[in-house]
């Protein structure tokens, strides 16, 4: 656990605004990963639970199922005089993102098949996160924290490389190469964190990806003040995307501990 | 300060229409940048949005404070039960609201606070100052250091006297602002161009995520 006592909250854990950070250093060969991808699991955190959240649980059946099933909503109880909701009357609404795509296929060298896979919804081994987050040199940070925020977040998005050999017959190398994720209220603002793409696969367009289908998914469910952080040196990949340093004056102010 | 308040964290008092009253009052809206009308008023806000928007907020801060006696009636007509009323202290189910704030949080290494409301006619008597320290302190309890507040303009000196300040990583804060007449005429893939409103914004959603097929040159 934790040794909290010691540490001062100014230490606070650092990569909140650490966004597709540009690094220099070598690839490692695919380290011996902890736990392969596991199996999404669609029933809400138990912590959550018993915090009546209504955690967003990404459809597990298949794809066209989850398209027919749509997003159930809970008609408020405490409300008083306020209008039932109304479902609209256009067609049901598709699935937040898709649960597992391929956006490349590649043919190494080698005769070894490289697929990269987009991901939503499923769990990310934490320990594989550190490792990438190790490649583009960000601070480490408490594993149980950064589990808790995985578990807590409204959006989590991942890359990952899966490298089969033709005459194997194994399931291939997985390996995790990207990730972002969005917090939210799930109503009206949202926040895009810790977006990171490894640096071997940099260029490619793959964290424009990430960040794309987030915000997609954000505003298909009406969220509509997406904000982020960014590092001097990847404003101006955001900008192309879409965002705007400061609109209108408005900038974000942070916390300082006092002692 | 003089008027006898009761601030609670507790989410169950939390009620969806005097808040939205409390909002209609400060004439606030909880998009960014909100529809205004003719005579500057915000757009009112959904209740079935707010709802959600509760339910999914880590930490919820209300104040309450006494209704104002009836100076209409006189002493004589005070009655018993006026007495007794007047006695007790106050809490959510006998205050007025009259102050608000919450905070979306993971749970685990950020925090953002929204919403920090005071009823106009006791604004600037320290009600907002100490519902986002009550925020921060509920947040750091459990171990949260990293909170962040969005403000406009007038809002920053209010959030610097809660001891808010400048990023000390230097980041920029950036919004997705992104309407569909900036991008739809180089982005030939996105003919549709579809739309999102929030507030008075109307936002592009990107396209869906792409399979593509090919080789690594």
């Amino acid at each position: 656990m934790l040794s909290g006592a010691t540490i001062p909250p100014s230490s606070f854990y650092c990569g909140r605004r650490r966004h597709h950070a540009h690094s220099n250093s070598n690839s490692n060969s695919n380290s011996n990963s902890i736990r392969l991808f596991p199996s999404p699991s669609p029933s809400p955190s138990p912590a959550a639970a018993t915090r009546k959240l209504k955690l967003y649980c990404p459809p597990v059946p298949s794809f066209w199922d989850s398209i027919r099933s749509g997003f159930k909503k809970d008609n408020p109880t405490q409300v008083i005089d306020m209008p039932p909701p109304t479902l609209s009357e256009e067609e049901e609404e598709p699935p937040l993102l898709p649960r597992e795509v391929v956006l490349l296929q590649n043919s190494l060298p080698d005769g070894t098949i490289e697929q990269i896979i987009f991901s939503s919804g499923a769990d990310v081994d934490v320990y594989e996160l550190q490792t990438l987050c190790d490649k583009v040199g960000w601070p480490r940070r408490p594993l149980s924290k950064v589990a808790a925020a995985l578990k807590n977040s409204y959006l989590v998005a991942t890359l990952h490389s899966l490298k089969k050999s033709p005459d194997s017959e194994g399931d291939g190398r997985k390996e995790l190469i990207g990730m972002a994720r969005a917090t939210s209220d799930h109503a009206f603002n949202a926040t895009i964190w810790d977006v990171l793409v490894d640096p071997n696969y940099q260029g490619q367009g793959l964290g424009k990806a990430l960040v794309e289908q987030l915000i997609r998914a954000l505003l298909q469910r009406d969220i509509g003040n997406i904000t982020l952080f960014a590092d001097g040196q990847v404003v101006d990949f955001y900008r192309n995307l879409g965002f705007q340093p400061d609109p209108e004056g408005i900038k974000g102010m942070f916390w300082y501990p006092r002692y | 300060m003089a008027i006898p308040l009761f601030t609670s964290t507790n989410p169950s008092h939390v009620n969806l229409l005097h808040l939205t009253h409390l909002f209609r009052s400060a004439n606030f809206s909880c998009h960014r940048f909100p529809n205004i009308n003719t005579h500057g008023d915000v757009e009112a806000v959904d209740p079935h949005k707010l709802r959600v928007a509760l339910d999914h907020s880590s930490v919820l801060v209300s104040v309450f404070c006494k209704p104002p006696k009836s100076s209409e009636r006189s002493a004589s007509l005070r009655t018993l039960g006026d007495l007794f009323r007047e006695a007790l202290p106050v809490t959510q189910s006998n205050g007025r609201l009259v102050g608000f704030g919450r905070a979306v949080s993971d749970n685990g290494l950020t925090a953002s606070i929204h919403d920090v409301v005071v009823l106009p006619s006791l604004q600037r008597q320290g009600i907002g100052s100490m519902i986002v320290k009550r925020i921060v302190r509920m947040l750091i309890g459990r171990g949260i250091y990293d909170v962040s507040a969005l403000c406009s303009c007038e809002e920053r000196l209010f959030f610097e006297a809660c001891g808010f300040g400048n990023d000390m990583l230097g980041s920029t804060t950036m919004i997705y602002t992104r309407g569909a007449s900036q991008s739809n005429l180089s982005d030939k893939g996105n003919q549709n161009g579809v739309v999102k409103g929030a507030g008075r914004m109307l936002l592009l959603v990107p396209p869906p995520v792409v399979v593509v097929e090919g080789e690594r040159p």
